[in-house]
């Protein structure tokens, strides 16, 4: 449009100074600049009628690993002298290979494919448009059109293979599986003695205590093995997240959610979703591959978000979990927090929280100066203290160094219940 | 190819002015023309965008100017259609090269050398005949023709810009 001004200008321009001077001269020297200006309007290009198909190689991968979009246009109006066709990719994927705009002329009927390679971080991206740009040769006159071309791709966090992470909610489901149900019955722990009752197993007779008290007669009772509910609550609040050196702590909060949903789901758990942060999102409780599939989209879709209703965890929705089940919080964890989540273990939820150390991933990152070994040496006394205030209300925090893997890190801290642990698990 | 015919249509547009003023009394401004498209040259190798758009009034510009001074009018039609081209090619090889796939790449630029060929060469021919043959108009008749040309200008460009729009 501005070469069109232009043009135009300078031939009102020099007609006008031609009239004014009276000079025919003058005048002629605009002919070759009207000439030019009369060609792109006779082939000035007509609306262009495209039809757009996009294809993926595949819809969901993993963090960096290489997509192939292919977009086949098809001309299905008059011929186009140029067009310019262009992709609108999500910024936020990287062009690994090919382009994602072609200049070309286009007769009509012709087909024009566009391919490139995209790779990025977890999340979900839609593709929307493709945006074509037809004009005459001499680029004076330009018609955009925006046609629809929809797509998605979702890159699913990265999910580590953890070793079963032992629970002890105070209630179970009915279904066996590998979590201590507090019942005796079939299982493989002792749990108690009881009198004999016919049908027991004649391994299940306790001889020593018959031995003890004749006229009696005493089998052994094992710890019933169920599944149980299991809530996965990840913390998606703005004001969690630390950004340091292009590296996320939200991020590999992510991941470790997605460890653990995998965990917890092939142990054979009913295990659920909240992200709580700008608003909740909630992916209802559900078992094996499909609820797997749900949470990963879920996780690709999380995103940090602000909201003045959910900026502390006073608001959580408890009421989605059912009563005494196993709640996993995965947060930095803030002061505020401590109140309600006391509140929660004393409503009888059994908690854990997976706290990715926010301390040790700023420290890590800043230049080393004394004002900052200081001021990180006052923020790591102030988190001690409120993981023991944790420790002390019966709930089991794993405080974790992101910089060290989950798996070993869950491993190590998570692979055994200790003894205590069991004792306040146990219900009153 | 482009780019070449583009350079080369700079140093046509600069040297046919330069060498209209040199021939005229007024020899000293065809330094100018030469220092014009110079610039051009070189802001055209630098990647500066607007350079052509300026380059090309001044040129437009120098040849009225010269017309006006005395300056023989072929060389000024001349200079002004290369001038003209020269922005043409200028803004086309730009286009060229903001986008890294081109689909018939050799085929876009013949049929553009092609057209834009024909383009200048019925401006010159329609040009010329002015330059030629003299009619005298009254100053009303002309200034009512003109104004008929400027509307007429107006209305097509008004319904351009509205049809691009």
């Amino acid at each position: 449009m501005r070469r069109l001004l232009l043009l135009g200008g300078l031939i009102y321009g020099l007609i006008l100074v031609s009239l004014t001077m009276r000079s025919g001269e003058l005048l002629a020297l605009a002919i070759p600049l009207v000439v030019y200006l009369g060609a792109g309007l006779l082939y000035e290009p007509q609306e262009p009628q495209l039809t757009v198909a996009r294809s993926l190689s595949t819809d969901r991968v993993s963090p960096g690993t290489p997509v192939t979009v292919k977009l086949s246009i098809t001309n299905e109006g008059p011929s186009l002298e140029c067009v310019l066709l262009e992709d609108l990719l999500p910024s936020e994927l990287d062009l690994v290979e090919g382009e994602s705009r072609v200049l070309t002329p286009l007769a009509r009927g012709a087909v024009v494919e566009l391919a490139y390679t995209v790779s990025g971080l977890r999340g979900s991206y839609h593709f929307s448009d493709a945006q074509v740009t037809a004009s005459d040769r001499f680029g004076l006159f330009r018609r955009r059109v925006i046609i629809s071309a929809p797509g998605r791709l979702l890159v699913l966090p990265r999910v580590l293979k953890l070793q079963r992470i032992p629970i002890r909610p105070r209630r179970t489901r009915v279904y066996s599986g590998l979590i201590p149900a507090r019942q005796g019955g079939a299982g493989v722990e002792f749990f108690e003695v009881r009198a004999y009752q016919p049908g027991d197993p004649m391994r299940w007779i306790n001889w020593r205590a018959n031995a003890r008290h004749p006229g009696a007669f005493f089998a052994n009772a094992f710890e019933q093995e169920r599944v149980a509910d299991v809530g996965l609550i990840l913390d998606v609040r703005r004001r969690s997240n630390v950004w340091s050196s292009g590296d996320s702590l939200f991020e590999h909060a992510v991941e470790a959610t997605a460890a653990l949903a995998e965990s917890f789901l092939n142990d054979g758990n009913r295990v659920g979703l909240l992200m709580y942060g700008g608003f909740v999102d909630w992916t209802f409780p559900g078992y094996g591959k499909v609820q797997r599939e749900r949470i990963l989209q879920a996780l690709a879709r999380a995103e940090l978000g602000d909201s003045l209703v959910f900026d502390k965890l006073e608001h959580l929705p408890t009421r989605l979990f059912p009563a005494h089940s196993q709640l996993v919080l995965i947060s930095p964890l803030f002061e505020d927090d401590v109140q309600m989540l006391v509140r929660l273990r004393a409503r009888g939820y059994q908690l854990l929280v997976i706290s990715p150390d926010p301390v040790d991933f700023e420290a890590k990152r800043l230049r080393r100066k004394p004002s900052v070994e200081l001021a990180a040496r006052i923020a790591r006394l102030e988190r001690g203290l409120l993981i023991r205030w944790l420790w002390q209300a019966g709930i089991r925090v794993l405080d974790w160094q992101v910089d060290a893997p989950f798996d070993q890190v869950a491993h190590a801290s998570l692979g055994r219940v200790p003894l205590w642990y069991r004792a306040v698990g146990v219900s009153p | 190819m482009t780019a070449k015919a583009s350079s080369a249509s700079i140093g046509l547009a600069a040297g046919w002015l330069a060498l209209g003023y040199a021939l005229s009394p007024w020899r000293a401004w065809a330094l100018l023309f030469a220092v014009i498209g110079l610039l051009w040259y070189v802001g055209r190798r630098r990647g500066w965008n607007w350079v052509g758009s300026i380059c090309l009034v001044s040129l437009v510009g120098g040849a009225a100017v010269g017309l006006v001074l005395g300056a023989a009018a072929g060389w000024m039609l001349l200079g002004t259609v290369a001038a003209l081209s020269a922005w043409d090619l200028d803004h086309f090889a730009r286009r060229l090269t903001s986008v890294k796939r081109v689909e018939g790449e050799r085929e876009l630029e013949r049929e553009h050398l092609r057209r834009l060929l024909f383009v200048a060469g019925l401006g010159l021919l329609l040009a010329s005949p002015p330059l030629l043959v003299t009619i005298d108009l009254n100053f009303g008749v002309a200034v009512l023709l003109g104004l008929l040309a400027v509307l007429g200008l107006s209305h097509v460009i008004a319904f351009l810009r509205r049809e691009s729009d």
